[in-house]
């Protein structure tokens, strides 16, 4: 088709056209017509030359609207007309396009939405450390974090908050509440206004300034009930009044979520003072920090180094062994959250992939059976590419129905993941919304194209189209390779994610063999709410501590009580350098060893045995208790009793403890570690809320009451909370890897289902075209085993060749479970062999009802049919 | 008067301008003209169909169109056969050359034929 280049298609009509008529009236003339009358008689019998050139138009104007409406209408028809099949895909398709965007809906929560602050990618974490230990988590110094304000040119302002408990006791018992203690600047940085009043005023924040909270909108809900004159109210908490100045907005979830009110530490007060090497020792605040746009996290760094080797010329006994650390907020709060979600992406991307193939297997054979359709459709003058676009309509509509279910079971989700994993960072910021709409319609439109295309466009190759008015009787068909590679390619991918889904399994089992050395049955757990304040007489909080525990030993049912600064089993990571008192300090072994803080009564109360000497006592102080693996690392089990332990830098409130006694080694900082050489300092009250632990010799959660009744006793002013067995915390410090174990497993298991459903509808689908070799076989004498063993032994060879592709996926991508895996290794025979097994037995079993079906046929029933 | 006018059948439209474009290259005005001449006035098309039914035979691929000079020099959209509409032609023909024979036989078929 040549088309002249410049005149468009309407001066084309015109020209064509007006030849013809010149034709005509040349023709009229020749026939003896006066030139006018040939010409009004062509005129006339040419008809109106306007609605003629609409025609053409018409004939080049692509229909799309009225095409695709077409398309619509009889795609509705066809999902009608077969419901069950129509069904089967939109559930298929609901699944796996559901599971996806769920997964999705937390990766996006979790990851890829920055956190909910108006530039929250601004936002970091500062803490100090001792550049040697590396220890995490000291906390900063008021005056060091003023300093680093002041000194920094990387950040708009830092700020910095701790936590304090306290009871609210106008109730019959008392109820902790929350309290945040902030720097100045706090609200600033985080880039909040509070919902109704407003922040801190400068007067507020000096020590003798009027004391004003800001309170949380939770606390405005079920203290004051939404009042809304709440602020300018009153809160009094343990014998202090606050005027209420201002409300957060309910987003207002951070630093943490349990927080009820706000109040400003006092500015002026000594430990401000910077100079004082005591005020630059406290270890007070979580420091977050606003950077100015556009710094990166690394010259931020720089530059706090920089500011701290300034700080360290200057306080050099304080602050020249101090390094300072800074990482993103969101990060430190996503956590290793974000690898279990990437993994469990990608296995529903493989179920996603799995659905789809599945799809495309039974639309392979539904448009086999629809030969005879399309090639009327063909003869009647239809092109190839409006019969694809039919066929792809018709997947679109089951596409587009199946994301909608699909997107109600993402609603769903964010409940799962709160039942999975209750501390799963940023659950409560799951929820439905345009950018997962988005996301199921983009799925919806990846699937369609996947799954339907590459069958449309095998349907409507001509070969196959053109001939069917000649054999519309079902040939003995040959091979269906391509329908077994799908069902080949659904196992292989339904193997890897079993595999992946097994070594996790396993991995779990295994941690639940361990032996942590410790005994967590029967042990219930809590904190009794205590004030930082306490902490100015650190003899008195030591006595209130050993009579909550004498009261609690006193109760009926109690074997053992005790208190630890971290509950044993739960990661707490706080590792020190310590120095043997008369041993020349050898640079090249540094003494580097978990320290914890435990009561008297600790290891009887967990049941972790002494080895040698004696354990922790109440009336000593200055007394450490060492495990097994510390002696023998560093002392000699022999040599180790007796030797005098300080801390480097040294400890103002730990001057020098003596090896009292040796302990067996115990998996305290979490189950899945190996013990680490360990030094417990003997110690009731390290802090003013320390965790108590009672052993029980009944059911734990039956002496929770018994335990609230008698704390309440002794301390009528203090309160209870996070009562829980120790089994408990242990499980919730596995949730996220049980939320992963779980979720794996659950995809695995559809994947295989999925597969099985595949596997099956194909094999009947060879069954049925094969009905008349079958039944012409049975006539000539087969036996009935043998054609059920032929089927069988196709869906086996198939999965076979599943399983072979399978492993090998498997080998490359569970590479991706590594640090995740306990007791087994990423290539576990075990595992592999298990899910062959499986794999292989569930396909012969999905086989097995076709296969049957047709060594049953009625070889008479079957002839007469053609 | 001219002889009676015959309607042309649905669908053998198609057919005839395939045929008339199979013979040579051809404007428009050949193909009616064609027509008439060889059907000695009995089939007449009008501009209104043929118009048309060339351009969805061209955009179909079945016709080939080049502009050229005509017998008197003027420029003519001349339409000419490609290989696909050489085929199409091959089984519009058959199909009617076994549709005319069966209409004609039924139309032969005398009154004790049908009873025997």
């Amino acid at each position: 088709m040549t088309r002249r280049p410049n005149p468009g298609r309407d001066a084309q009509f015109d020209r064509e056209l007006r030849f013809h008529i010149e034709k005509l009236i040349e023709e009229k003339i020749a026939a003896g017509l006066p030139p006018h009358e040939a010409r009004r008689q062509a005129a006339l019998e040419f008809g109106g030359s306007e609605q003629l050139k609409e025609e053409l138009r018409d004939v080049y104007r692509v229909r799309v609207v009225e095409s695709s409406m077409r398309n619509l209408r009889s795609a509705l028809r066809f999902i009608r007309k077969s419901p069950s099949f129509s069904a089967t895909i939109i559930a298929t398709l609901a699944l796996g396009i559901g599971a996806n965007t769920a997964v999705f809906s937390a990766i996006d929560a979790i990851i890829l939405r920055p956190l909910p602050f108006p530039n929250g990618d601004q936002l970091v974490q500062l803490d100090q450390y001792a550049a040697k230990t590396s220890n995490p988590g000291m906390h900063v110094a008021p005056a060091r974090l003023e300093d680093w304000n002041r000194m920094n040119s990387t950040f708009q302002a830092m700020t910095g908050y701790y936590l304090n408990d306290g009871s609210e006791t106008s109730g019959p018992l008392p109820e902790r509440i929350t309290q945040a203690l902030v720097a100045p600047r706090f609200f600033d940085v985080w880039g909040i206004r509070p919902a109704r009043g407003r922040a801190f005023s400068e007067q507020e924040e000096l020590a003798n300034g009027p004391r004003a909270a800001v309170i949380s909108d939770r606390l405005w809900r079920q203290r004051f009930g939404r009042d809304p004159n709440a602020v300018g109210k009153q809160l009094r908490i343990e014998g202090v009044t606050f005027s209420i100045v201002g409300i957060t907005p309910p987003s207002f979830r951070f630093p943490e979520r349990t927080v009820d009110f706000w109040t400003p530490v006092p500015v002026d007060s000594p430990v401000m003072r910077s100079s004082s090497p005591d005020a630059r020792r406290a270890t007070w605040y979580t420091v977050i920090g606003r950077l100015k746009p556009g710094v990166t996290e690394a010259q931020a760094r720089d530059d706090l180094a920089r500011v701290q080797a300034q700080l360290g010329n200057e306080y050099p006994q304080t602050d020249s062994r101090l390094a300072v650390k800074i990482d993103s907020l969101k990060r430190l709060i996503v956590g290793d959250t974000q690898r279990s979600l990437w993994i469990l992406f990608g296995s529903v991307s493989l179920l996603l992939l799995i659905a789809c193939t599945n799809i495309a297997a039974l639309l392979l054979a539904r448009t086999a059976q629809r030969q005879r359709e399309i090639s009327i459709r063909y003869s009647l003058g239809a092109s190839r590419a409006s019969i694809i676009a039919q066929l792809l309509t018709e997947v679109s509509v089951l596409a587009v129905a199946g994301s909608l279910v699909a997107l109600l079971l993402a609603g769903a989700a964010s409940q799962v993941f709160h039942a999975l994993s209750r501390n799963l960072p940023r659950v409560e910021e799951i929820r439905l919304n345009g950018t997962l709409v988005l996301y199921s319609a983009g799925c919806a439109i990846f699937t369609t194209l996947l799954c339907g295309l590459f069958p449309a466009i095998r349907a409507t190759r001509r070969s196959l189209a053109g001939s069917l008015a000649e054999h519309g009787r079902t040939q003995v068909s040959g091979r269906h390779p391509l329908q077994w590679i799908l069902v080949s390619a659904q196992v292989a991918l339904a193997v890897t994610l079993l595999v992946g889904a097994g070594l996790l399994l396993r991995s779990f089992q295994a941690l639940g063999r361990v032996s942590p050395g410790f005994d967590p049955d029967h042990v219930l757990t809590f904190r009794i709410s205590g004030n930082w304040a306490e902490t100015v007489n650190l003899e008195r909080l030591r006595q209130r501590m050993n009579r909550d525990l004498d009261a609690l030993r006193s109760l009926p049912g109690i074997a053992g009580a005790a208190t630890a600064l971290a509950l044993p089993g739960v990661p707490f990571g706080n590792r020190s350098e310590f120095k043997v008192t008369g041993q020349p300090s050898d640079p090249d072994q540094k003494i580097i060893a978990t320290s914890r803080v435990v009561s008297a009564g600790y290891f009887e109360t967990m049941h972790i045995p002494l080895l040698d000497g004696e354990p922790c006592r109440e009336s000593l102080i200055g007394v450490a208790v060492v495990n097994r693996r510390f002696a023998e690392t560093y002392l000699g089990t022999r040599l180790a009793l007796g030797n005098h332990l300080t801390f480097v830098p040294p400890n103002p409130y730990m001057p020098s403890a003596e090896i009292r006694g040796i302990v067996a080694d115990a998996r305290e900082e979490g189950l899945q570690n190996e013990p680490a050489p360990t030094v417990y300092l003997c110690q009731s009250a390290p802090v003013p809320s320390p965790a108590f632990l009672v052993r029980t010799y009944g059911e734990p959660t039956a002496m929770a009451q018994a335990v609230r009744r008698k704390i309440h006793q002794v301390e009528p002013s203090r309160t209870v909370y996070q009562i829980s067995p120790l089994e408990d915390d242990l499980r919730d410090s596995f949730a996220e890897n049980r939320m992963r174990t779980t979720l794996l497993t659950f995809f695995a298991v559809t994947a295989i289902l999925l597969a099985c459903l595949g596997l099956y509808g194909t094999l009947t689908y060879v069954v049925n075209l094969r009905r008349r070799e079958v039944g012409l076989r049975l006539a000539i004498g087969a036996e009935r085993t043998q054609i059920a063993g032929q089927f069988l032994n196709e869906a086996f060879r198939s999965s076979l060749f599943g399983c072979a592709g399978g492993i090998a996926l498997a080998v490359v991508s569970t590479r991706v479970l590594a640090g995740m895996l306990y007791g087994v290794t990423a290539l576990d025979v075990t595992t592999f062999v298990a899910v062959v097994m499986l794999v292989l037995a569930t396909g012969v079993l999905s086989a097995l009802w076709p296969a049957m079906r047709a060594a049953r046929l009625d070889p008479m029933q079957v002839l007469r049919e053609e | 008067m001219p002889p009676e006018k015959s309607d042309l059948l649905q669908g053998t439209l198609d057919m005839l301008i395939l045929k008339i474009v199979a013979l040579g290259p051809v404007h428009g005005y050949g193909i009616s003209l064609r027509i008439r001449q060889i059907s000695k006035d009995v089939l007449q098309v009008q501009q209104g169909s043929l118009y048309p039914a060339l351009h969805r035979l061209e955009k179909r691929g079945w016709l080939k169109a080049e502009w050229g000079q005509s017998d008197n020099g003027r420029e003519a959209k001349f339409y000419s056969l490609s290989p696909k509409g050489r085929k199409q032609l091959a089984e519009e023909e058959s199909n009617w050359q076994r549709l005319a024979g069966a209409v004609s036989d039924i139309l032969r078929t005398r009154p004790t034929e049908a009873e025997s």
